[in-house]
């Protein structure tokens, strides 16, 4: 019972008299994950902070899937609640902040553009646009835009049809089987390049598990 | 299930396109093979990724304002939440999302309400471990403590219940209980009292857990801390995550 891996998390003699560091260990360039953990405690400062950082990068998100600016802006509220009622649930050991309100942010997008538009009204806009991401126009900051030519360049080594599959998924906000439907494949083929896809560009960005 | 057929379910999850069925499998499989977590870590980090290529778009000047305002009307990030209220020059659009957000509030309010109402007649702890045990999510831990045995805590984070069980643990002077502790960011919440019998105890924790709170026990007079924080050092502290 006792052969346990050691925990990333050491809590000796813990921090009880609130004097000490918190136990938690982020990783140090993790800037939005630190202002994540700062907000669950209450901070507001940190959490407009957090908006500062985040706010325009979640909106291109939600804007790529829903379009409407509008309905965009309303679910980018939506985020930031539903981040400051649960930053406590943020795990730093279990992720990036980025990624913990990027999922956020995704989430709600898909749920609203299947609440609001039907599949054959975002057939229609989405074949009216380019499948794929339009890296080119990524420019405000280097980082960002390093990052977005990285996926730009991995996403090209798919094969088109896991491209496909991957762009309807995350920016249509079409399901596995909305995407059989709308590609003739079957649904066991969407699963199979859905999971190769990702596999793929898990491996060409660097992401370990 | 295999891990390829996992991989399946773990990429449809990450990108938000499972059908209802298969999400009830990736959770389900997900709560029965841990080793797994680092494919479901990776697949979602890749998949942010994604997200954040994507060019930014400035929100209004005035939406920072209007989120902030909400904040601060809240008591803080971990009471419980004040809805937002609707502003009568929103588009019906906006006001019907409020008031869906509203009810997802009230709702979440009364299975609050429901988990303080069957811990009111305290369950017995057997019953609080079973009913934490039958969540797909159910996770535990295991540390020593200070002066022998162990410590393994269960808990759910969808029920935001917890449980302690003890083995082992040295016996406590007359007079003294052992009390738990939820410390969240640092500050410890009194969670109830609990003494072992041949140094073994299950003991429910009282209040609701969050996920990343770290579970202490201390040695404190009988009836617990009377200053409602620890007078002692903790002799064991578990995290939740």
């Amino acid at each position: 019972m006792l052969d346990l891996p050691p925990r990333a998390v050491i809590v000796e003699p813990v921090v009880i008299d609130g004097l000490d560091e918190p136990e938690y260990q982020p990783d140090p360039i993790d800037q939005v994950g630190l202002l994540l953990v700062r907000t669950a405690g209450g901070d507001r400062d940190a959490f407009s902070q957090l908006y500062d950082i985040m706010a325009s990068r979640i909106l291109g998100l939600i804007v790529r899937i829903l379009i409407d600016r509008a309905q965009s802006e309303e679910v980018l509220q939506e985020v930031f609640l539903e981040a400051w009622q649960s930053a406590s649930r943020f795990a730093p050991n279990k992720g990036r902040g980025r990624t913990w309100l990027l999922t956020i942010a995704h989430r709600r997008a898909v749920d609203r553009v299947r609440a609001s538009q039907s599949a054959s009204d975002r057939d229609l806009r989405i074949g009216r646009r380019n499948l794929g991401v339009d890296y080119d126009v990524v420019a405000e900051h280097v980082e960002l835009r390093i990052e977005a030519e990285q996926v730009g360049s991995a996403l090209a080594e798919l094969s088109d049809a896991q491209r496909e599959t991957l762009t309807l998924a995350y920016f249509g906000g079409y399901s596995q089987s909305e995407i059989a439907t709308l590609t003739g494949a079957p649904l066991g083929t969407v699963k199979t390049r859905m999971r190769d896809g990702l596999a793929r560009l898990r491996d060409r960005l660097g992401v370990s598990t | 299930m295999n891990r390829q057929e996992f991989l399946e379910l773990s990429a449809g999850h990450a990108l938000h396109a499972l059908s209802p069925a298969d999400e009830q499998l990736f959770t389900e499989a997900m709560a029965a093979h841990p080793e797994w977590a680092g494919d479901i870590r990776a697949d979602r980090e890749t998949a942010a990724l994604l997200g954040s290529a994507v060019p930014s778009v400035t929100p209004s000047a005035e939406l920072r304002g209007r989120i902030l305002d909400q904040i601060g009307r809240g008591s803080g990030a971990t009471a419980p939440a004040e809805a937002p209220t609707p502003r009568p020059s929103m588009a019906r659009r906006g006001w019907f999302a409020l008031a869906a957000s509203l009810v997802v509030l009230l709702v979440l309010a009364g299975v609050g309400a429901l988990f303080a109402s069957q811990i009111a007649g305290p369950p017995t702890s057997s019953t609080a471990l079973a009913q934490i045990q039958r969540q797909p999510d159910a996770d535990s831990a295991t540390e020593k403590v200070a002066g022998g045995g162990t410590a393994t805590v269960h808990w759910s984070d969808t029920l935001g219940k917890a449980v302690l069980v003890s083995d082992g643990m040295a016996r406590i002077p007359s007079g003294k209980v052992f009390e738990l502790w939820y410390v969240r960011d640092g500050t410890p919440t009194a969670a109830g009292t609990f003494t072992t019998t041949d140094g073994k105890a299950t003991a429910p924790l009282r209040g609701s857990m969050h996920l990343g709170d770290t579970i202490a026990v201390t040695v404190e007079p009988h009836g617990g801390s009377p200053t409602g924080a620890p007078t002692t050092r903790p002799i064991v502290a578990i995290p939740t995550s």
